[in-house]
């Protein structure tokens, strides 16, 4: 017995519009602080049509702390919304999420965000998700990712309940997206695709999500990065992000996201770019286990990229986008890294990434894959 | 070939616990006793608990009983019917995927067991490699 989860998905051009379709009287729209300096929020406002109040809450950073995502509760509850909407990235989706539940449920704290508890949400409000970046898939998915400010740890928290009730992919919301945080987005659907088709979890569903999200991005991230304005290309790397959001929600991330998360909790680095980091280095470390499932994701890179095995392709592709392909390059001092190796370690293998893996990995095998991924050798 | 739910069965899977260098590794973190409970059903006619003291990649102590009021308190309980029991040993049910879809409960703190979520995983995969007889 398993299930498979989904938000109803509303994509394409002009799905913007669809927010006047709902009978939404009040909205919290949550978004971060980049995007508020742009008229993105002012549209989604637009957007929910005459007289919807709406209130924005226009400051998350990246990937903020829980006292900052809970800075304005206090407003949130006078507002009484009936909708919540996250128009943003990773940060400002999981923000949002983690706000609707302590709204919904001011006597839980975060912490009661497993699957395990019954939490009893939407008796006040829903949520809707609207995705400016094409990578996190966290508009499809039943977790956020909480950074922990004293513990320098990355929590992931996940309830069925809060996914999000509408995912809108409009393709509008993506043209302006810097080129850096469009390979970064795109690297990391990539990771979630891989992830998701080499999870011991998989199944039918996931894999059919994770096959068809490949082939959108890497038909045409290329493509988006030497056209960024190109609406046709981002939409079909939109959408695909989207579907690997929906691969590892439904099947589960492993070691690459293990890793990642630990990195980006102890050294400031986009977690997309984190995941490059690692995605080649675990794919080779699995290998054995998953070889039949990796040698046919490898089997749906386009020509040009496919090079040896999966790992060889996902290098090439990565350099492709202009991605590092070794966290030396990618700017972290070796002295600082290494002298923080035995808390990497030890925030990786406390990961629910580890525990999906195709391949079981000690600690041993998570130090070795640290160093792998700094030196690429 | 110890049977399962029995205080045998409950020394020979510490005893493997004990020499598996993956779970040593997986729980080095780990402080807190967890009792597993096997609740009755049509195949297994009482409610069964092995209580096992978890430290630091060791479980340094055991005890089994049919009666849980005979137990030392612990912090976790892992709970599910004989037969779920049955099949999770033979790896017929993922641990996590178990708890997912309600063919297990888990009592104690979530934030803390998410963390060593391998350890959990390692303690199954040692409780089926006991020879056991059902």
């Amino acid at each position: 017995m398993w299930y498979f989860r989904s938000p109803e998905i509303v994509f394409g051009e002009d799905s913007l519009s669809f927010l006047s379709l709902l009978s939404i009287k009040r909205a919290t729209i949550i978004t971060d602080r980049n995007l508020l300096k742009t008229d993105i929020p002012e549209r989604v406002r637009r957007a929910l049509g005459e007289g919807v109040e709406s209130l924005i809450v226009g400051d998350v950073s990246e990937e903020p702390p829980l006292s900052e995502m809970t800075a304005h509760l206090g407003r949130i509850n006078e507002f009484s919304p009936d909708w919540f909407i996250a128009v943003g990235g990773g940060s400002a989706i999981d923000t949002t999420k983690i706000l609707f539940f302590l709204y919904e449920r001011p006597d839980l704290t975060v912490y009661d965000v497993t699957p395990l508890v019954q939490l009893g949400l939407r008796k006040k409000s829903r949520l809707i998700a609207i995705p400016s970046t094409s990578g996190t898939g966290s508009e499809c998915t039943w977790a956020a990712v909480l950074s922990e400010e004293n513990e320098k740890r990355k929590h992931e928290l996940a309830s069925r309940e809060i996914l999000p009730d509408y995912a809108i992919l409009d393709p509008a919301l993506v043209l302006s997206l810097p080129l850096e945080q469009t390979r970064n987005t795109a690297t990391d659907a990539i990771g979630h695709a891989v992830e998701a088709y080499g999870s011991t979890w998989h199944n039918p569903f996931s894999d059919a999500m994770a096959e068809k999200a490949l082939e959108l991005i890497l038909g045409n991230i290329e493509s988006v990065i030497k056209d960024m304005k190109n609406p046709a290309f981002r939409n079909q790397v939109h959408i695909g992000a989207s579907m690997a959001g929906l691969a590892f929600s439904n099947s589960q991330i492993g070691l690459v996201h293990a890793l990642a998360h630990s990195l980006g909790a102890r050294f400031k680095l986009p977690h997309g770019k984190t995941v490059g980091l690692f995605l080649p280095c675990v794919v080779d470390y699995n290998y054995d286990s998953c070889t039949e499932r990796y040698d046919k994701l490898n089997r749906l890179f386009p020509d040009k990229y496919r090079v040896g095995r999966l790992s060889d392709s996902i290098r090439t592709i990565l350099k492709a986008i202009g991605q590092a392909q070794t966290i030396k390059e990618a700017g972290i001092d070796e002295k600082e890294y290494f002298s923080n190796l035995d808390a990497l370690v030890t925030l990786a293998g406390e990961s629910t990434g580890m525990v999906t893996n195709p391949k079981d990995s000690s600690s041993a095998d998570l130090r070795n894959l640290f160093i792998k991924a700094y030196r690429g050798t | 070939m110890p049977k399962f739910a029995t205080e045998e069965w409950g020394k020979e899977y510490v005893e493997k616990l004990n020499s598996n260098s993956n779970y040593e590794d997986a729980g080095k973190n780990w402080e807190g006793a967890i009792t597993f409970v096997i609740q009755k059903d049509e195949s297994f006619n009482k409610d069964a608990y092995l209580y096992l003291d978890l430290y630091h990649g060791k479980c340094r102590d055991t005890k089994f009983s049919f009666t849980e009021s005979e137990l030392p308190h612990s912090e976790f309980k892992y709970i599910g019917p004989y037969a779920n029991w049955r099949r999770l040993i033979n790896k017929e049910i993922d641990p996590i995927q178990g708890l997912l879809t309600g063919k297990f409960k888990l009592q104690g703190s979530m934030i803390k067991i998410m963390r060593f979520t391998k350890a959990a995983k390692e303690m199954v995969s040692t409780a089926a490699t006991v020879d056991t007889q059902f």
